[in-house]
Order: structure tokens, then C-alpha cells, then sequence
């Protein structure tokens, strides 16, 4: 499978970002394909958490433009971003403890009825969409009635990642989804991410982690970011681990972002 | 099948610590009911409830703001400087402005001081991004002091019958009062757990980082939670100058610590997220019971404190304790 033929569906371009003096991000530049999973990479520091606040409207590029299917994007606030089809999955989960699991999942989208024109919370509608979004993210959480302090770290990422299952329609952005996970609920969300991109023909993902395997797993092209410059972008086939552990640790810096195009 | 007896115990030892504040309240009254010879009886009952109206009211106020994850140290001081100005605009006493307006006005004005002092602090939190600690500090110190300023301070009296009628009239021999706490409860609980507004106050409270991520306006919200709190503070107030039929300057005075204390007896968590009106609302009358049980008992008044100061650390300690059945 080539990505030649495909359409690009969000095009990050010249992007660049300053917090005061320090540069977290440094003329960012690539594509990503329609119906693809683009494995984002580099070291701590490198800028990916940044890149992923910028797409997902939590705030906006210094520089720079971001296209998303047809037009500019310039996003105010994180919920222009989910109307457009842009879901994120936090890296710090973005879980209220002193909540339940329906509760978190629809957190500044609950649903509500009108009761003589008020708007009233509608927590049992809220209970059963969250029973079948967990089920379909595959994690068992024993009660949902329960306050999220009270569950594992796996059942807290289960429903961080069902807001992607139940709103992630255009372009999921993943900042390390398995982070807190034990081995075999690693493996289910790798098989979730897998089955959305096969499922989802019209979306596209964006996966940030620090386990190479897992990259080269599921995406199709990997993108190396170091120090907030692109440092060289791979499609997976035609790549291993070690020449994109060199590119993460600096040892060779050769085609400087365009190879893989 | 182990492991579902021990989660459902959990559960049990969880509810039971998440109504304790109630349970101790029946424990209580049933303790002083039995002991205390004169505490039995409906009128003391409903005198317990009709001293507890100021502290439940200005409760209420101070829930909103601590689930949200803030304090407002400033909820006495509005209600004093609201009592304080609603009779220096209505009463015919010579200390009085001498404006004598009518009694609807000065609730106008006092409501709108409420709301200005919310706005004050919600500005230095929320624009400034100063610790709400310290800016209700400062309103708690000035804005009593600014009413006194303006009224001279002199205690005055006399208050036109539209004003005393708040607190005189009664319904089946129970006080409008009471009614009213009891009104605002269920309005103030129902849109805490069931309105946008509400529930985004627990989101704000449990992970701010989490509100803004997805789309919550927390900085409208801050500014509308103090304004709240700031109305809710001045209308305690101009109840206050109805039943007392008058003001002094020193009213009301050392209600912030009886609030903070109903409020934490009740469940409310300092650190934001945790709590509900129906706890509090058993906070304020716990309090309430006590100082009852000791003024009929005539023991010294200084006993109350000794109780109250045991409460906070018996609420917080048990609060840390519910934490332990994870």
C-alpha cells in the first residue's frame, strides 16, 4: 500500500511555537494521509505533546498554518477543535477523581433533557452510552456508578480512550494511550486503534509513544521529532528500529524530513 | 464470588461514610433529646432550624465556591455590610441615612453590593490569578469595615413593618425563614447536581486541566460562581437586619468560622470537587444542635468552641478514613 495516491487530510505547515524564550517548536512541517495512523516520536522534549495542544486547539501555532481537510484551521478553544472532528486522548487523561465514569466521559458534552424549558442532566442516558463505549473499548470496569478515584489505571485510560471510540469521527489524536496500561490491556487498545483505522475509513490518527514496538505495530508512517524540528520522517516498511533510535538520539542526520514524502 | 462480597461491603462501609454527617446529626439530637430534659420537644426542634437559617444560608454560598476549587473567606463581611446598609437605607433611626427608602430598595442595593464584592473577587482570581485565600482575606477585612465607615457605625433600630415581616411571619407556627433555608437548599442542591452550570463547578473543582481540555469557559465560570456566592452572602445579610430588627457593626461577626465549619462537618473537601448541599445542610444543623443543647444545659459558652473545634478534626478525620476503603 502506497500513500501516494491518497488524499492529505491535515497538513501541518511551517508550524512554530515559543514559550517565552525557549522554542518548543521549530518550523514543523508534514502531512498526514487520509485514513492513516502517523506515529509521532522523539525524546522528552521534543515538542510532541505541544504539536498535539496546537492541533487539537488548546492553543495556537506562533507561526505557521494548519490545514485540515479543506481549509485553514485556527482554533480558540479545545471545543472548536471536537466540532470539527478533532478528538484527543490527553496524556494526563483529563479524569475528574471526584467523578463517576459517565460523568468523565461526557465531561463539556453531557447530555441533557429539557424539563419545562430547563435543561436537566440526563445521567441515566449518560449510563448507557458509557456501558456501550466501554464494552467497545474492551476494558471491564466493574461499576460505573463508582467515582474514577476508586478505579485502576487501566479502567481510568479505558475511559479516556472512549471518548476517542465515541467521538473520534475525522482525526484522533493519541498522546501516549497505553501509558498506564499491564500487557494485555496494551494489546487490546493497540487492536482498538487498529480496528478504528480499518473501521473509520474517513479518519485519520495521530499516535504519540515512547515504545517503538508498538509504532512500528500500528502506524504506517513515523514522523521524528528532536528539539522541536522535525528530524526526519519514515514510512514503517521501509524503516527499523535502530535507524529511527539514531534519529531520536541524533546519531545521523541525513535526509532532514523529506524522505518518505 | 469473594471478590463481589467484598465489594459490595465496600460499598456499604462507603455509603455509610458518605451519610455520616447525617447519622451523627440523628445520633446527636437523639443523645440530647433523651439526656437534656426541656431539648425534646417540636418547638425547640424548630427553633434548633430557625437559628441555623444565617449559618445554612452563607453555607450555601460556601459550598458553590469550595467545590469549584477556591474559598471565599468574604461570605461574613458581605452579609454584615448588607445587613448593615440595607437598615442604614430603611430605618427611621436617627443613626439611620434618613433616606428611608422603602424596603424593597435597600434589598436592591444590598443584592447589588453582594454581587459587586463576588465581582471584586472573582477579577483578582481569575484576571490576576491571585489565590482566592488572600483576596476574600482582603474583602473580608474591608468590606465590613466599609459599611461602618459609611454608617458611622452607630447600632441602629426601627425597622418599617414591610422589613420585620420577613422574620415575623409564620406558617403552621413554623418561621417563613425556615421555609426559605429550606427552599434554597433544594433549588441550590438541584442545580449543583442536575444543571450545566453545576456540574461543570464539580469538573472545574476535580481537574481544572480537564475543564479547559474540553471546552469548559472556567474563567466564566469562576466570575459566576463568587458572583453567586456574593449575592447569596448579602441576601443572609438583609434577612440578618430583618430579624434583628436593626443593625450593629459588629453583626454577624465570627459566622465565617461557624460556616467553615458546617461546610467541612458537612463533607465538602478544601481542596475542591467533593460535596453536596445535603451534607451541609446536616452540618449547619449539627451546629445548631449543640449550641441548643448548650444553652439550655447553661453550661459555659466556651464549651461550644471546645466542641466545634472537636468536629472539624472528628469530619476530617473521618473524610481521610472514607479514602482508606478504596
Amino acid at each position: 500500500m502506497t500513500t501516494d495516491d491518497k488524499k492529505v487530510f491535515l497538513k501541518i505547515d511551517d508550524v512554530s511555537k515559543y514559550f517565552g524564550s525557549v522554542t518548543a517548536l521549530s518550523n514543523v512541517s508534514f502531512d498526514v494521509y487520509e485514513n492513516e495512523i502517523v506515529g509521532l516520536v522523539g525524546d522528552n522534549g521534543a515538542g510532541k505533546s505541544t504539536l498535539i495542544k496546537i492541533i487539537s486547539g488548546n492553543f495556537p501555532p506562533d507561526s505557521g498554518k494548519i490545514y485540515f481537510q479543506d481549509g485553514i484551521i485556527r482554533f480558540s478553544n479545545p471545543s472548536d477543535a471536537r466540532r470539527a472532528g478533532i478528538e484527543t486522548v490527553y496524556q494526563d487523561l483529563s479524569i475528574c477523581d471526584n467523578l463517576d465514569a459517565p460523568s468523565n466521559l461526557f465531561i463539556g458534552r453531557e447530555i441533557y433533557k429539557k424539563v419545562l424549558g430547563l435543561e436537566i442532566l440526563n445521567m441515566a442516558e449518560m449510563k448507557k452510552k458509557t456501558k456501550e463505549i466501554i464494552s467497545e473499548v474492551g476494558i471491564k470496569i466493574p461499576s460505573i456508578d463508582e467515582k474514577v478515584q476508586y478505579l485502576s489505571g487501566g479502567q481510568r485510560q479505558a475511559i479516556s480512550l472512549g471518548r476517542f471510540i465515541a467521538w473520534g469521527k475525522k482525526l484522533i489524536l493519541l498522546d501516549e494511550p497505553t501509558a498506564a496500561l499491564g500487557v494485555r490491556e496494551t494489546r487490546k487498545v493497540l487492536d482498538l486503534i487498529k480496528r478504528t483505522k480499518e473501521e473509520r475509513k474517513e479518519a485519520s490518527i495521530i499516535l504519540i509513544s515512547h515504545n517503538l514496538q508498538q509504532v512500528f505495530e500500528i502506524v504506517d508512517r513515523i514522523v521524528v521529532l528532536g528539539h522541536g524540528k522535525v528530524i526526519g520522517i519514515r514510512r514503517t516498511k521501509e524503516t527499523n528500529t535502530d535507524e529511527i533510535v539514531s534519529l531520536i538520539t541524533g546519531a545521523i542526520f541525513v535526509n532532514q524530513g523529506k524522505k518518505g514524502k | 464470588m469473594n471478590i463481589v462480597q467484598e465489594d459490595r461491603n465496600k460499598k456499604i462501609i462507603r455509603a455509610f461514610l458518605n451519610n455520616i454527617v447525617w447519622i451523627i446529626f440523628l445520633f446527636l439530637i437523639v443523645t440530647f433529646s433523651i439526656g437534656i430534659n426541656g431539648f425534646f420537644s417540636i418547638d425547640n426542634y424548630i427553633n434548633i432550624i430557625y437559628h441555623s437559617v444565617f449559618i445554612g444560608i452563607l453555607a450555601i454560598a460556601e459550598t458553590y465556591v469550595l467545590i469549584s476549587g477556591n474559598m471565599d473567606l468574604s461570605v461574613e463581611s458581605t452579609a454584615a455590610c448588607s445587613a448593615i446598609i440595607s437598615v442604614w437605607l430603611v430605618s427611621s433611626s436617627p443613626y439611620a441615612s434618613g433616606l428611608m427608602l422603602q424596603t424593597w430598595v435597600g434589598f436592591v442595593v444590598v443584592i447589588a453590593i453582594g454581587a459587586s464584592v463576588g465581582l471584586f473577587n472573582a477579577f483578582f482570581v481569575v484576571k490576576l490569578k491571585i489565590n482566592a485565600f488572600l483576596v476574600t482575606l482582603s474583602s473580608y477585612i474591608f468590606v465590613r469595615a466599609i459599611a461602618i465607615w459609611i454608617t458611622g457605625g452607630y447600632g441602629m433600630s426601627g425597622l418599617p413593618e414591610s422589613f420585620r415581616f420577613i422574620d415575623r411571619i409564620k406558617l403552621l407556627e413554623i418561621p417563613l425563614m425556615v421555609f426559605l433555608m429550606f427552599a434554597l437548599y433544594i433549588l441550590f442542591e438541584f442545580i449543583l447536581k442536575r444543571s450545566r452550570f453545576g456540574r461543570h463547578i464539580y469538573v472545574l473543582g476535580g481537574n481544572e486541566n480537564a475543564a479547559r481540555n474540553f471546552g469548559i469557559n472556567v474563567n466564566r465560570l469562576l466570575f459566576k460562581v463568587f458572583i453567586l456566592s456574593g449575592i447569596i452572602s448579602a441576601f443572609a445579610g438583609w434577612l440578618m437586619g430583618a430579624r434583628a430588627n436593626g443593625a450593629v457593626a459588629s453583626m454577624g461577626r465570627g459566622y465565617l468560622f461557624e460556616v467553615l465549619t458546617a461546610v467541612v462537618i458537612g463533607g465538602v473537601s478544601l481542596t475542591g470537587g467533593v460535596g453536596s448541599l445535603a451534607g451541609v445542610f446536616a452540618g449547619a444543623l449539627i451546629l445548631s444542635s449543640i449550641h441548643s443543647a448548650l444553652n439550655i444545659t447553661a453550661v459555659s459558652p466556651f464549651i461550644t468552641n471546645v466542641i466545634q473545634g472537636f468536629l472539624i478534626i472528628i469530619a476530617v478525620s473521618l473524610d481521610s478514613i472514607k479514602r482508606m476503603f478504596k
